[in-house]
């Protein structure tokens, strides 16, 4: 990153900061959740454009890491005397630990990461839809296991009453932490070997780049910041159960994504704050008009024309000049990734 | 300005014209908290909320509570996920003179939503989680108008026991439902306690729609005489029909998952036999509140009501005014003394609601219902022990 | 545990097989010949239970009237939907064309549940297919005997149809090479547009037993069997009928299998084992039982 780079990054954040120090005193609490979830959903979304985006897999396991996220931080910073009330089967040296928030969080995220690894190995040989469904039976996977083994999880009920600790600080700090890794990423040469990988597998073998192990790499830091996010999630939510994270969710995910353009950050990040919000603005119309089920269809039915009409996502690949958005030079057309025959 | 700017302009006018108007002080603000968009809870969600609405029209078209001001009932959806059930936690308790909450009929997501209320210091009434830990696991705003899985589960332990004369069952749970982990767990103890076995326990999904493993397990098992099935609506017509076809006999026992018109349509009339299962005390009654009730109903949505969940939403509206009448004031912090003190609500469909001894879970009749040959009919009413 | 007990577990887990391979083929063939992983085909499934309900239903049709009508309605939904949705983006990356069926399930379902609610239906089949049959030490029901018979004929008439027709053959052409059969004369378009019409009539007619065989149907019946559907294509190799059949079997009689052979305490990891099943069958076999190995799956 140049020193232009730097100071334009500290200058955004302490925009950001300046904007949440704002929000915390003036905005009603329902608004400051929503603002919460917008965040989250950057954090997820952007993240799953690692896996996603620049390596070409299509991965839908990210409600699988946030459940696994989830779970772990919420066992790590309950105080031991709830769990003892709560999980009276809980083995006991998890009773004991009573970790801070920011260390609960990263465990969180490196459980969900090395859930990742191991699943990652064998199933990322494969590809395309392949992997798309072993990801998805993930989901039921995780979700079984979190509905079954009911000493660590309480079953169906769920973890409850947990504390809010997801403040928009951590928030901040972590849609911060998953935009620097993901552009530092991008624009290193091991964001250059996931491109090349994602457009030609077997020139990137030839040229040397180890694409198992990268690939392990990319699925793996796309899942550790969906542990995080998991943990961050119910932290907000004040609860977690084997059905918080469902695979609607990978959908929500999926579409920003593609939306935002598959590789793009910035994309990423615009598209997971429009709809989060265009779906709280839809909310009254549905209530009003008995209509519940429409803010569905009317996104599905957005994600089918901007598929039909404009396929390569708001950006592309590319992150557009902050500056100069709406210039017309900005608007170069990226190579699409790997079409099909 | 090109014409979709128009149009959106329009639009935007219309959205925020159905926001609810600032100066609201005249209506009194319920919040209604259903899944009625998606999910298995949907076929109970939908119906309660039905009967939330219901009951506020009444009210409404009667000339209102306090003085003739209107019930104002928001309801929201919140789509079978706890993030949408806290956020609208979060909405409704910021709806500016909002009395209390109703919603929910399943205790994840009474706990997802109701602590907001707790926090904010407005009561939260559930017509139908039963769970009886949920006031002790969210605090003093919450308030149950069914009675706790317990009672009910306790109620079916005994006359299986006492009156159908079992001594060994098996136990089928759906594993992925609180409501139905709960309700065997309660179950189990007290028939065991009484003296009776459970020969084997079975678990299963809610999405599961093939029990035929299950049933061949059932039939190999020697000495059994009866099947506690714990389960949600949308599964419990599905298990009679499978269990029956295998020529299995045995009576089926329930809870009040199995109110629902499902139990003898699916299966048909003539499998559809030797069936008990506990619900809340109205589909037996004849008469005053219950035939009010069915009456209205029927009149409002075209259709009977389609299970005891429409009149537990429907009574749970009819707690909140209650309350709100007996307080004089529809403020949320007298709203909760005035239904903490309820001593008799005899207005309810599903039976008179009563917190006794500082309790939130009212003690409240049981209906146990046989089902012969496709004719569902009350079999007794269990008034528990105190 | 009897050998009449373990019959009996068989016997359900073909059934339950059978249903599942009908619905797989469909998977199987819209992904032969478009490289499309269908979502929206659950929801065919879901459009022909309910096509069942209404013609059955409120209309009085004769049970194999219905079915009849039950085809017809599933081919034209897929044919629709291909027109709508997928051939606009035919020619994009594999991808895009997965997110437009994830689009379109989310809007049959939402749209049912607007119109028709999501409380749970049922219909009433004709007393003869719940009449018991002895079968050995095993009872089924006519009903279970109709339901693998039907799918075995559907089944052995498409790979007759696909193998020795013209039509089959040329759509067999056009999943080779789009281009190549283009030039001999094919016309792609109408090709594509058969195999969604086929597989989404198969998808319908396994509503149809769903329906009749669990007596019980709801807007959002379809997920888990499609889902599950799309396992057994995948364990059977995708792209190919016969393996989406055998892929079928193989996953119905695994999963009652492993419910019934099992302690009961294990039943409640039955998707967990469906799931966890699929990722080692890839592993062991990537291109599925009967799968081409030579295919590239990019």
């Amino acid at each position: 990153m140049t020193g232009w780079g730097a100071s334009l990054t500290a200058a955004v954040a302490a925009i950001g900061a300046a904007l949440i120090w704002w929000a915390t005193g003036a905005l009603s609490p329902y608004t400051l959740s929503i603002i919460g979830f917008a965040g989250i959903n950057i954090i997820l979304a952007v993240s799953l454009n690692i896996t996603n985006g620049f390596i070409g897999l299509f991965s839908l396991g990210h409600p699988a890491f946030m459940t696994l996220g989830g779970y772990v931080t919420a066992l790590l910073v309950m105080a031991p005397e709830r769990k003892a009330v709560m999980l009276k089967e809980l083995p006991e040296f998890l009773v004991a630990q009573h970790w801070p928030f920011l260390p609960a969080l990263v465990a969180g995220g490196l459980v969900a990461a090395a859930v990742a690894v191991f699943v990652g190995f064998p199933v990322l040989r494969l590809r395309g839809h392949y992997l798309a469904v072993a990801t998805l039976g993930l989901i039921f996977i995780v979700q079984s296991f979190a509905v079954n083994f009911s000493g660590l999880t309480r079953g169906a009920l769920g973890l409850s009453g947990l504390t809010a600790l997801t403040s928009l600080w951590w928030v901040f700090l972590f849609v911060a932490l998953t935009i620097f890794v993901a552009w530092t990423l991008k624009h290193s040469s091991l964001g250059r070997s996931m491109l090349a990988i994602r457009e030609n597998e077997l020139a990137a073998a030839c040229l040397g780049i180890r694409v198992a192990r990268t690939r392990v790499l990319a699925f793996a830091l796309g899942a550790f910041f969906a542990g995080v996010s998991g943990g961050l999630w119910v932290h907000l939510v004040t609860l977690i159960s084997p059905n918080s994270f469902t695979f609607l969710m990978s959908f929500q995910l999926v579409v920003m994504v593609v939306l935002g353009g598959t590789g793009s950050i910035t994309g990423a990040a615009i598209i997971a704050i429009l709809l989060t919000i265009t779906t709280e603005l839809l909310r009254p119309v549905e209530e009003a008009a008995n209509l519940f089920g429409l803010s569905q269809i009317i996104v599905a039915v957005a994600v089918l024309l901007v598929l039909i009409f404009r396929p390569t996502g708001l950006f592309g690949t590319a992150e557009p000049d902050l500056f100069r958005v709406f210039a017309k030079d900005a608007k170069r057309t990226e190579p699409r990734p790997n079409s099909n025959p | 300005m090109s014409n979709w700017k128009v149009k959106f302009a329009a639009l935007a006018v219309a959205l925020l014209g159905l926001a609810p108007p600032a100066m609201a002080q005249d209506k009194i603000g319920i919040a209604a908290l259903y899944n009625v968009s998606s999910g298995g809870l949907a076929s109970l969600d939908g119906p309660s909320l039905n009967g939330v609405l219901l009951k506020a029209k009444m009210i409404n078209e009667a000339g209102g509570l306090l003085d003739g001001r209107m019930i104002e009932v928001t309801a929201i959806d919140t789509k079978d996920d706890t993030r949408e059930a806290a956020t609208a936690g979060q909405r409704a308790v910021a709806i500016p003179g909002l009395s209390a909450g109703i919603g929910h009929s399943d205790s994840t997501f009474a706990l997802a939503s109701a602590p907001l209320f707790q926090t904010a210091g407005i009561p939260f009434v559930t017509s139908g989680a039963t769970s009886p830990d949920l006031p002790a696991m969210i605090g003093s705003e919450m308030f149950l108008v069914p009675f706790g899985d317990d009672v009910q589960a306790h109620a079916m332990a005994e006359y299986a026991y006492d009156t159908l004369g079992l001594r060994n069952i098996a136990v089928w749970t759906d594993n992925g439902m609180d409501y139905t982990t709960g309700l065997s767990k309660y179950f189990t103890e007290r028939f065991t306690s009484l003296g009776g076995t459970v020969a084997v326990e079975d678990v299963y999904m809610t999405t599961d729609t093939d029990f035929s493993a299950l049933v061949a397990r059932l039939q190999s098992t020697a000495g059994v005489d009866g099947v506690f099935a714990s389960s949600g609506p949308d599964t419990a017509g599905v298990i009679v029909k499978q269990i029956r076809e295998a020529g299995i006999a045995l009576p089926i026992l329930a809870g009040d998952g199995f109110d629902t018109d499902l139990l003898v349509s699916v299966p048909g009339p003539t499998l559809a036999t030797n069936v008990y299962f506990t619900t809340h005390a109205y589909v037996g009654l004849e008469t005053g509140p219950a035939d009010t009730f069915r009456a209205a109903y029927e009149k409002e949505y075209g259709r009977p009501p389609e299970n005891a969940f429409a009149a537990l939403g429907y009574d749970a509206m009819g707690l909140v005014a209650d309350a709100i009448t007996r307080a004089g004031s529809s403020d949320p912090k007298a709203v909760t003394e005035a239904l903490a003190a309820t001593t008799n609500y005899a207005d309810a469909v599903t039976g008179a609601i009563a917190y006794v001894g500082g309790s939130r879970v009212p003690s409240k009749p049981v209906a146990i219902m046989q089902v012969e040959a496709g004719k569902v009919a009350l079999k007794t009413t269990v008034t528990p022990k105190s | 545990m009897t050998a009449a007990y373990i019959l009996s577990q068989i016997a359900n887990g073909l059934i339950l097989g059978s249903m599942y391979a009908l619905i797989a083929i469909g998977f199987s063939m819209i992904y032969g010949i478009v490289r499309l992983i269908n979502f929206a085909h659950g929801d065919i499934f879901t459009i022909g239970a309910f096509t069942t309900l209404a013609s059955v239903g409120y209309l009085n049709l004769p049970f194999p009237l219905a079915v009849v009508v039950v085809v017809a309605a599933g081919a034209a939904s897929g044919a629709v939907i291909e027109r709508i949705a997928f051939r606009p983006m035919r020619g994009s990356p594999q991808v895009t064309g997965f997110i437009a069926s994830l689009a379109v399930a989310i809007i049959l379902q939402n749209l049912a549940i607007l119109t028709i609610t999501a409380q749970p239906r049922t219909f009433q089949v004709p007393e003869y297919l719940n009449a018991l049959v002895a079968l050995g030490p095993i009872t089924v029901r006519v009903i279970d005997l109709a339901i693998v018979a039907l799918s075995v004929v559907l089944m052995v008439a498409l790979v007759i149809f696909v193998g020795f027709t013209r039509i089959g053959i040329a759509m067999r052409a056009t999943a080779e090479n789009y281009d190549v059969a283009r030039l001999m004369g094919i016309n792609i378009d109408r090709m594509i547009m058969l195999a969604f019409a086929i597989g989404s009539g198969l998808a319908a007619v396994g509503g149809l037993m769903w329906g009749s065989k669990y007596g019980q149907i709801s807007p959002l019946m379809g997920l888990l069997p499609g889902l599950k559907a799309f396992i057994a294509a995948v364990i059977g190799g995708v792209g190919s009928i016969p393996g989406a059949v055998l892929g079928g079997y193989v996953l119905g009689l695994s999963e009652v299998l492993f419910v019934g052979l099992l302690p009961p305490e294990y039943s409640g990891f039955r998707n967990a084992f469906v799931f966890g099943a699929l990722i080692v069958v890839l592993l062991v076999m990537p291109n599925g039982l009967l799968g081409k190995s030579t295919e590239t799956r990019a």
